[in-house]
């Protein structure tokens, strides 16, 4: 399995022939080409089968730019050539081989009647192509952004309708360390909100709040309405009778989900993931092709929390659209009381890239519709993100990305012209600079307003350039994220060269004491060669006293030598 | 849909039949008249109404501008070779598990294809043209005439084998008492031009050829210029004289 793993890795092949394995035959081998496996012939046995397919296989890796032929390889394989054939037509078609080749589907030389086989490989290709980008779409989003927040599934959190006015204070502290910025928003997304909120919702007069599903609209003399909540409770003002309200179940119904619905939703889609039949079902008051827009217009994470107690908070801000400078207001406020308890939330959520927050200054789930805060979470984000670099990174990067939004459009280059987007960002990276010395943990909380001061008037304008500004945060974000990375990288590749040099060094030294014990050795035989020779030449010398003695004392000669003789021949 | 039956199982005797998955008869001509000569080779479906023969070669006369003299021959020619065939149907045939040689050797216009590759007897899915069809694609033959000439050549080897095994059931039959040691009798003599599949398929043996082999089994092909298809051409005249 694990050769298999890494062969995977090596080589693309198409995703619906991960059932292959080297040391394995699968079920749809064994279901196609079954005629291996039912023991009918000497010929065909899963032996076999399993040697011609891996030696065609690795045959095609050889060189895997090449189209590998039927005929090429049947030459090496011993066996009959229609089921080889069949082998190499299977195996093509599965994309095993000839995957990265792309074919000239070439009329066929013989007979032209009929389809070559190959033609199915080329179909299976394309449509393996096509579920691709099928997986682009919202469900692979989904179980992305899902990832982060496993801890606490969205399944646990308390259900937004058990969220009365007065009894929501307790629950949500639940949401009280989860709370996270939205990660970058996609474009799309950020466009379909502004188109909705284009439509204006109907607020409530009593609470001040979107009425999105139900509404009751009051029917005597003036026209008001009240939400939901606040008709059930009651709350009719004055000396109004609940007969005076005729019940208006928003004509826009279908594109409005109530809190409990998107509950329903998250939760089926926790449990039956991409299977949108089922989660249309579960949703019951919904369609298919609702939910999966809708799933695609949530912020997910934690926005789903809103407790009354922040929804009181900025009721200001998403009470009315319009005031918007009313809503900065607020805004800055909380943002300076969550200062105090800023610090310890940024040693919590230090680790987590989009985690860094204050939970008192977060709108509830709603205020994100509203393009200036919006605006305001990506310049946190990128502030963030620059912090990390540094300021003439992120200038350069913000650079990058208007120039590159010029490119795609001619309006946005009067847009940045006009508002000079540029040196904004320009500004907010030396901003950030300065507050990073001067404050140092305090910074994030203290960017945010800055950020939507610089953010605010502009606002006002029109909502294209507040588009266009996103997309300018977003890729300055990206940019400067990007150069944080190669930062980090080049960091990690000195300190591997600097490692290295130091094992170099070390393997050095070890050599060069080697080398000294080497010749300390050396010295000492030479002494004892020295030593030895002495040993020889005392030895000769003791040899020529012995014989001159010999002779003096009249031994003959002739004796002397058989004597000698007698000795080896015995020793031999 | 592709079940075991379309496999032969070497017990049963088959009726006689070309071992592939369509049942066609390879069909060829050679005629000459007053020194024009026609040479064709097309498969042929024997369970086409013999009708169709006549219009056929009528046809084919017309097509291609030939004298009025060769509607008969054309038709004597494939009327006496479909006889011949249905001759042998409804014999039995045993085939057993045999792997055959096929060798190809054949020149198409200015195409020469020398080829060796191995058939099995008993896989009646097994399809000549299509193999043709891919050898061309393959090795990038681009002339049309190649593909059926090459799939033509392998039936009519496979039709020649199917035709002796046909002559060695009906032998062993008569030469010995009890039909199963007559089928041991056929099997062992059967084997003759087939190769051993103990020896090539058992467990000992890989089925991948050894390097030096692959030559053997190599296809060739060779585009000829007009001067060398000339000089073949004058030489197979002269083997035939």
């Amino acid at each position: 399995m694990e050769k298999n793993f890494q062969e995977l890795e090596s080589y693309s092949v198409p995703s619906s022939s991960n059932w292959f394995s080297w040391s394995n035959i699968h079920e749809v081998e064994r279901f196609s080409l079954r005629e291996f496996f039912d023991g009918s012939s000497i010929t065909r046995s899963p032996r076999i089968y399993k040697e011609y397919r891996d030696f065609i296989i690795s045959k095609y890796r050889e060189d895997p730019s090449r189209k590998l032929t039927f005929t090429e390889v049947r030459k090496s394989l011993v066996g009959d050539v229609s089921i080889l054939h069949k082998v190499f037509t299977f195996l093509e078609k599965w994309g095993l081989i000839n995957f990265d080749v792309k074919r000239n589907n070439e009329g066929d030389n013989c007979n032209g009647n009929g389809k070559t086989t190959s033609v199915g490989g080329e179909e299976e290709e394309e449509s393996w192509k096509g579920r691709v980008k099928l997986e682009e779409g919202a469900p692979y989003g989904v179980r992305v952004v899902a990832a982060p927040n496993s801890m606490k599934p969205v399944a646990q959190l308390p259900p937004p309708t058990s969220v009365s006015v007065d009894g929501g204070r307790g629950i949500g502290e639940v949401g009280h360390n989860g709370f996270k910025w939205p990660p970058l928003a996609s474009y799309s997304d950020v466009f379909a909100d502004l188109a909705q909120q284009e439509k204006k919702g109907l607020v409530c007069r009593s609470c001040k709040e979107n009425c999105d599903s139900m509404h009751y609209e009051y029917t005597k003399e003036g026209s008001f309405i009240l939400c939901e909540k606040c008709f059930k409770s009651g709350n009719y003002e004055e000396n109004n009778s609940a007969d005076d309200f005729k019940l208006i179940n928003s004509g826009n119904q279908n594109n409005v989900w109530t809190e409990a619905e998107t509950l329903h939703l998250l939760e089926s889609v926790l449990k039956h993931g991409d299977d949108w039949d089922l989660v249309a079902q579960d949703v019951q008051t919904k369609s298919k092709m609702d939910c999966i827009s809708k799933l695609m217009e949530l912020p997910f994470g934690d926005r789903m929390l809103g407790s009354a107690q922040r929804k009181r908070k900025f009721l200001d801000l998403t009470g009315d659209v319009s005031n918007l400078k009313q809503g900065k207001l607020a805004f800055k406020e909380s943002q300076e009381s969550a200062k105090v308890e800023d610090p310890s939330h940024e040693l919590k959520d230090e680790g987590q890239q989009n985690g860094y927050t204050d939970t008192e200054g977060q709108p509830p789930k709603r205020i994100r519709m509203e393009p200036t805060s919006n605006t305001t979470y990506l310049m946190n984000q990128v502030a963030r993100i620059s912090t990390a670099v540094g300021p003439h990174v992120t200038a350069s990067a913000a650079e990058a990305a208007v120039t590159a939004l010029c490119y795609e459009n001619q309006c946005s280059r009067e847009v940045f012209d006009e508002d000079n987007i540029f040196v904004d960002l320009k500004a907010s990276a030396e901003n950030i600079e300065q507050k990073r010395a001067a404050q140092g943990n305090l910074l994030d909380g203290d960017e945010g307003p800055k950020q939507s001061e610089i953010q605010g008037p502009s606002s006002e304008k029109d909502t294209i350039q507040i588009n266009l500004r996103m997309r300018a945060a977003t890729a300055t974000a990206l940019g400067a994220a990007a150069a944080h990375a190669k930062y980090l990288a080049d960091q990690e590749e000195r300190r591997m060269e600097q490692l290295m040099a130091i094992m170099i060094e070390t393997q050095m030294k070890k050599l060069k004491r080697k080398m000294k014990y080497f010749d300390e050795l050396e010295l000492i035989m030479e002494k004892e060669n020295a030593h030895i020779e002495e040993l020889e030449e005392s030895l000769v010398a003791d040899r020529l006293n012995v014989l001159q003695r010999i002779f003096n004392a009249g031994i003959s000669r002739w004796k002397d030598h058989a004597s000698v003789k007698s000795e080896t021949g015995s020793v031999q | 849909m592709k079940s075991h039956s379309a496999w032969g199982t070497s017990k049963n005797l088959v009726k006689f039949r070309i071992p592939t998955s369509d049942n066609l008869v390879p069909i060829r001509l050679d005629i000459e008249i007053d020194g024009q000569r026609f040479r064709d080779a097309f498969t042929w479906n024997p369970s086409d109404p013999d009708s169709e023969v006549v219009v056929f070669a009528k046809r084919t006369v017309k097509d291609l501008k030939l004298p009025p003299a060769f509607v008969t021959q054309i038709a004597q020619s494939i009327q006496t070779q479909l006889t011949e065939f249905r001759s042998y149907e409804g014999q039995d045939m045993y085939i057993g598990e045999r792997v055959v040689p096929i060798k190809l050797d054949l020149r198409v216009n200015h195409t020469i294809i020398k080829d060796h590759f191995l058939w099995e007897l008993n896989n009646f899915e097994s399809d000549p043209e299509e193999f043709a069809r891919s050898f061309c694609k393959d090795m990038g033959i681009e002339d049309p005439e190649v593909g059926p000439a090459i799939a033509i050549a392998i039936r009519e080897q496979l039709y020649e084998i199917a035709v002796q095994s046909v002559t060695s059931a009906k032998e062993s039959r008569l030469s010995k008492k009890g039909r199963r040691a007559g089928e041991i009798f056929s099997a062992s003599k059967t084997g003759g031009n087939a190769v051993d599949l103990v020896k090539l398929f058992g467990n000992k043996s890989s089925v991948i050829r050894k390097r030096k082999e692959w030559d053997v089994y190599e296809p060739f092909v060779d585009l000829l210029s007009n001067e060398e298809v000339e000089a073949l051409k004058a030489r197979e005249e002269r083997n035939i004289r």
